[in-house]
Parts: structure tokens; C-alpha cells; sequence
């Protein structure tokens, strides 16, 4: 049993957070030539996936790795670029792998995860973003956005411009700031939290997590928020202003809007009416769920 | 700093004999799946084999209840007046889909990081107890048209999240 | 071509598992000689985890004992693609924690007791080790366990947390605590 080291090893050990990982990672360095408007796909089992956005036609990547993962592996072809990290066959502790990845701007990213999180910052491109139980966290500007997780957290920071967005996990939360054109989200057990701008359609789904939905929505827009047994908060304004329909079995329904009180019938409460010229669509559904719905501010 | 340390003395003859207390033979490695599955597998028998919007197909075998309960549900009545009734639908293919993804949903959650796959394993509790509650308020109100949207949205999540779970094998290996 | 350093590595540790995998299966199957050697195998790191978590020799001894009993009752749902060691980590961490909670406190000592010993154990390692082990062993509970699991036994933030029980921001916060608390006991100074 070893048992001898000295002092400054181990304060260099703590100092970088993992004393047993001290001296247990090697380095990676690679640079390609990449399209502009190419497409790049990265995949890691566990460690972290960290990319960025440059205006050169290089994909750059540097890799710290555990000493359990094999290698990574680029490649490179026209219009496709591909790292993957590389563990040995039946590894039975997973290695880690910190992979931080410069690539042109416009590329379309595919990141696919198992463990590691996935940090996007400055990819103006469509994104396809798969992760197990990492989290994500990305940035979007006007381009289609596919993300999907298993119990990874999401959170997404948009500007507002409009997209096809459509983001689900099974029991990870979901965090949309300023998104915009046309979410679809779902969640089962994860809290949904999203922002929009300029939304023409939306469709927000949970089981038992709750929903607060705050959307500034076009002309005739269609926003539609169903939940089993989570609450649900929805601040809404459109153009043209928007029709509603709440409906739950055993909720409460409260509104903002005073006067109108939520019809009671045999069974459930239902609240309708309208904001506006109400030339938009509002459902809001919920089993047990209690709804509230006011006008966004 | 050594992770391993010796202790002063042997404690295995101490563990040993309180192994004898124990039990000298080991209790036989559980094989019933989790709750949760067996209930599925039961209600795969069941399940609503219709993919829908917003139309709902009538089918046969409507409760008796149906026709003690007073009318009109009051949340949104489905313009056709048809009604589903869960229970009595099957449709083999989306029994067979579901009963190949439970088979490799267990292997995927025993792959998985304990706390990911206490996410999951709450995520897939809480669409077991919403099929539940919604069956339950269904009993009582078997025309309500919002609690069968419900129920077949949850259905169609419960799919969905067997269909994520099964390929997150895949993941890390390369889209 | 010679297998690199990794892939010889990688074959060390797949024997490893298929070795243990056996004595696992033999063990679930009620031999208790096959137990012992995962007990032998196993021993030193459990005690060394239940040492530094408990600050106790007669607790770490109780709860090594306490961490290879209940694992015997729940060897069979152990998956053998799993690592032994971590789950025995996983018994142990609730073990120590248990025992802590019953046992007398253990005053948070602010410098060595009377009798010029180490807060409970001492070990025969040089200087160095036997002052970082002892500053080690002067952070509040919460930092020392977050600092034990994640620096010295290599568990991720979320490993850490989960097995303590608490929210891995919780465990980062920790570990920041307890790093910050050794520096200035230790004066150290690093970039």
C-alpha cells in the first residue's frame, strides 16, 4: 500500500479538484478544415462537451482525457466533420472525456451525450442535441433547435427570432428564455419554464410537472398547454388578441381578467372567452392541475 | 493520501459470524420486474390502440355506467359525441411495440447513473399514477371527453418516454 | 503492433470485472469463502472511506463491519457491470452517516486534543500526509464528506451527492468550502 506522497503534490491535487485525478489525464489537440455551412457532430459518453461558435472554416478541438478513454476520433470529409470520443471495449468505469470545440458558426451541430453536459455558446446553425442524463445548455438564433434529453436539465437562450423548436425530456427540467416561431416541449415529470416572442404556434405538454408559459404570440397564433396533474401559469398577449378555452377536471381556474367566473358543471370547471379581437386559439387543459391565466405585462 | 487503509485488526471472523445470523445462503436475486412493468405488461392487454388528434373513433364495448351518468360534460365536448373506452380497446401492433420497448427499458434504467435513473423511474411513476387517476375519473365520468384526451396524450407520453429510454442505449456512440 | 498503455489497462480491468463477477455470482449463491475475498479485496478502501467520514477507529470499524453485512443481504441485486467498489462506497457512506448521527458528536476540534493525537486516529505516514490528514479531519462533517468522496476517491459531483444524500450544487458548495477552509489552515498557496 502506497502510501507516501508530498504536501505540494497534494495541495496541486486539490487545488484542480480531483486529488486521484491527479496526473490521471492527457491531452488532445486537433484542427480540420470545415465548411461554413457544414454539418459537425461530436459524441461523448461522460465528461463535458463545450462548444463554440468562430467565424473561420475550422473545426478546432482540445480534449482532456481520463486515462480510462481510449482515444478521440476525428474525421473529415467535405461538408462533415466528426469527433468521437472513444472508450476501450467493456470498460467498466466509464472515462471521462472534456472536450472543448471550436466550429464555424453556421455549421448544423449534432452533439449526442450520455453523461457528459453539453455547453453551446455562439452556433447560429440548426442544432441537434441529444443527451442521457447530462444537461444542456445552448444558445439559438433563428435556426431550427431539436433537443432532446432523458433526465438532463435543458435550458435554452434564444433572441427572440423566429424557429422550429422542439424540446423534450422525460424527467429533466426545461428552461426556454426567449424563444420564438414554434415550440413544441414536453416534459413528464420536469418543470417547463418558457418565454416567447412572436410564437405562431405553441404545444406544451407535462404529466405531472408544472408549466409557466409567458408568450407574446403573432396574428391567428395557436397555443395549446396540457398537463395531467402539474399546475399551469400562462401570461399571454397577441396581436389581434386570442379566444380562450380553459378546461380542467379537479383544478381551480383563476384569471386576471376579473368579472367572469369559471363555469362549474357536473364535473370540472371550464372558463371561456376571449381577449381582443381574439383572433388567436387558446387551450389550456389539465386533469388535477390548477390554471391561472393573465394577460403578460 | 492513500484511499485504502488496513484496519487494525481482521474484522472478517466478526462479519463472518453475523453472516451466519443472516442467513448462510444469500436470498434469491428478485426477478419481478418493477411494479410499474407488470402493471404495463397488464395494461398492454388493454391499451388504446388509437393514435389520435382530436377526432376519437367510437368503439365498442362502452361501459354500462355510461348510460346512469348524468350528461354533457361540461370541459369541451367532443363535437362528434363519440366516446372511447379505454379499457376495451386493442390494437396488437402497439401491444407488441410496447411490450419490445418494456423488455430493454429495464436494461437502459439498470445502465444508467443512480440518480438519472431515479429521474426516470419517477417520470415513469408518475405516468403509472396519471393513467391511474385518469382511469379512475373516467369511471365516474366515462363521456368526459378532456380526461380521454388526457388519457390517450398520457399513453402516447408513456410511448414516447419507453421509445426515449430504449435509445438512449445508443447514445455517446456516434449519431 | 503492442497493445498501447490503455488497451493493456482495459484488459487488466476487464479480467478484473470477470474475476469479481465470478466470486460475486459464488457469493450470491451463499459461499461465504467467496465473500471473504471480496471482502479481503475491498476491505482497506471501505475502512479507509468509513475512517475519515466517522473521524472514529472503534465507529470505522463498526461500520466497515455494518457496510460488508448489509451488502451481503444485497449482493443479489447488484448488477456485475457495475463497480463493486463503488456500491460498497454507496453502503458505506450510509452506514457512516447512520452511525454519526447516533453516536456522541465528535467535537469539531480546532487544533490537536490534550494528548497531542490526531482527532481519534493516527496514522504511521510521513509528516506531510499525517498534517493534511488532520486538517482533513478538522472540517465540519458536510465538507469533509464532500471533499473525501469527490478528491480522494474520485466520485463526480452527482456520485457525491447522490451518496450523501444531498443536491449536487450542495456538494459543490461543499467541496468549495472545504478546499478553502484546508488552504488556510495549510497556508498554502497555489495559482
Amino acid at each position: 500500500m502506497r502510501t507516501v506522497t508530498t504536501l505540494a503534490v497534494l495541495a496541486l491535487a486539490l487545488a484542480a479538484g480531483t486529488l486521484a485525478r491527479a496526473g490521471d489525464s492527457k491531452t488532445f489537440d486537433r484542427e480540420v478544415s470545415a465548411e461554413p455551412h457544414g454539418v459537425v457532430e461530436i459524441s461523448n459518453t461522460a465528461g463535458e462537451v463545450q462548444v463554440s461558435g468562430w467565424d473561420r472554416s475550422d473545426v478546432s478541438i482540445h480534449a482532456s482525457l481520463d486515462d480510462d478513454v481510449d482515444r478521440v476520433e476525428v474525421t473529415s470529409s467535405p461538408g462533415r466533420t466528426v469527433i468521437k470520443v472513444i472508450l476501450p471495449a467493456h470498460s467498466w468505469h466509464g472515462g471521462e472525456a472534456h472536450l472543448r470545440v471550436q466550429v464555424p458558426k453556421d455549421s448544423e451541430l449534432r452533439v449526442s451525450t450520455v453523461s457528459a453536459d453539453t455547453n453551446i455558446t455562439g452556433v447560429t446553425g440548426i442544432q441537434r442535441l441529444n443527451a442521457v442524463s447530462g444537461n444542456v445548455t445552448t444558445d439559438i438564433a433563428g435556426a431550427d433547435l431539436e433537443l432532446k434529453t432523458v433526465s438532463g436539465d435543458i435550458k435554452v437562450k434564444g433572441r427572440g427570432l423566429p424557429a422550429q423548436l422542439r424540446i423534450t425530456s422525460v424527467s429533466g427540467d426545461v428552461h426556454l428564455q426567449n424563444g420564438g416561431g414554434s415550440l413544441e416541449a414536453n416534459t413528464v415529470s420536469g418543470t417547463l419554464v418558457a418565454s416567447l416572442e412572436g410564437a405562431k404556434s405553441v404545444v406544451a405538454r407535462t404529466t405531472s410537472g408544472d408549466m409557466h408559459l409567458d408568450a407574446k404570440l403573432t396574428r391567428g397564433a395557436s397555443f395549446e398547454a396540457t398537463t395531467v396533474s402539474g399546475d399551469l401559469e400562462v401570461r399571454a398577449s397577441a396581436d389581434g388578441g386570442y379566444a380562450y378555452e380553459v378546461s380542467t377536471f379537479s383544478g381551480d381556474i383563476t384569471d386576471c381578467f376579473g368579472g367572469q367566473q369559471a363555469q362549474k358543471g357536473y364535473v370540472g370547471h371550464s372558463l371561456s372567452g376571449s381577449r381582443g379581437d381574439g383572433a388567436g386559439r387558446m387551450r389550456l387543459k389539465t386533469m388535477s392541475g390548477d390554471v391561472q391565466l393573465c394577460d403578460r405585462t | 493520501m492513500p484511499r485504502s487503509i488496513d484496519p487494525p485488526r481482521d474484522l472478517w471472523p466478526q462479519i463472518e459470524a453475523q453472516l451466519g445470523a443472516a442467513g448462510a445462503a444469500a436470498p434469491r436475486r428478485r426477478t419481478a420486474p418493477l411494479r410499474w412493468l407488470a402493471a404495463a405488461a397488464m395494461v398492454g392487454a388493454l391499451a388504446v390502440g388509437v393514435w389520435i388528434g382530436r377526432d376519437l373513433m367510437p368503439l365498442p364495448g362502452a361501459a354500462a355506467e355510461v348510460a346512469q351518468q348524468p350528461p354533457a360534460n361540461p370541459a369541451g365536448a367532443n363535437p362528434g359525441g363519440a366516446a372511447v373506452n379505454a379499457a376495451f380497446v386493442s390494437d396488437p401492433r402497439y401491444a407488441r411495440q410496447r411490450a419490445e420497448l418494456m423488455g430493454s427499458v429495464q436494461a437502459q434504467l439498470n445502465a444508467m447513473p443512480a440518480p438519472a435513473r431515479a429521474k426516470v423511474a419517477a417520470s415513469l411513476s408518475a405516468i403509472e399514477a396519471a393513467k391511474k387517476d385518469l382511469e379512475s375519473a373516467l369511471g365516474k365520468d366515462p363521456s368526459n371527453a378532456l380526461l380521454q384526451e388526457l388519457l390517450i396524450n398520457t399513453y402516447q407520453d408513456e410511448m414516447r418516454v419507453l421509445t426515449d429510454v430504449h435509445e438512449a442505449g445508443n447514445a455517446g456512440r456516434g449519431i | 503492433m503492442a497493445p498501447s498503455k490503455g488497451q493493456m489497462q482495459a484488459q487488466r480491468q476487464e479480467s478484473r470485472v470477470d474475476w469479481e463477477g465470478a466470486l460475486v455470482q459464488r457469493a450470491v449463491a451463499g459461499d461465504t469463502r467467496a465473500f471473504e475475498r471480496l471482502y479481503r479485496e475491498h476491505s482497506g478502501r471501505v475502512y479507509g472511506l468509513c475512517l475519515r467520514m466517522t473521524k472514529d477507529a472503534h465507529l470505522a470499524e463498526d461500520c466497515t463491519q455494518d457496510t460488508f453485512i448489509n451488502a451481503w443481504k444485497a449482493l443479489p441485486n447488484f448488477e456485475t457491470r457495475s463497480s463493486l467498489g463503488t456500491w460498497l462506497h454507496r453502503i458505506a457512506v450510509n452506514v457512516s452517516l447512520g452511525r454519526r448521527r447516533k453516536a456522541t458528536p465528535v467535537l469539531e476540534a480546532q487544533g490537536e486534543d490534550e494528548e497531542g493525537e490526531l482527532g481519534g486516529f493516527a496514522l504511521e505516514t510521513p509528516v506531510e500526509v499525517a498534517e493534511l490528514e488532520e486538517a482533513i479531519g478538522n472540517l465540519p462533517d458536510g465538507a469533509r464528506d464532500a471533499l473525501v468522496l469527490h478528491a480522494l476517491y474520485g466520485y463526480s459531483h452527482e456520485e457525491a451527492a447522490q451518496m450523501l444524500g444531498i443536491a449536487p450544487g450542495t456538494c459543490k458548495a461543499q467541496l468549495h468550502r472545504a478546499r478553502k477552509l484546508l488552504k488556510e489552515r495549510l497556508k498554502l498557496e497555489v495559482n
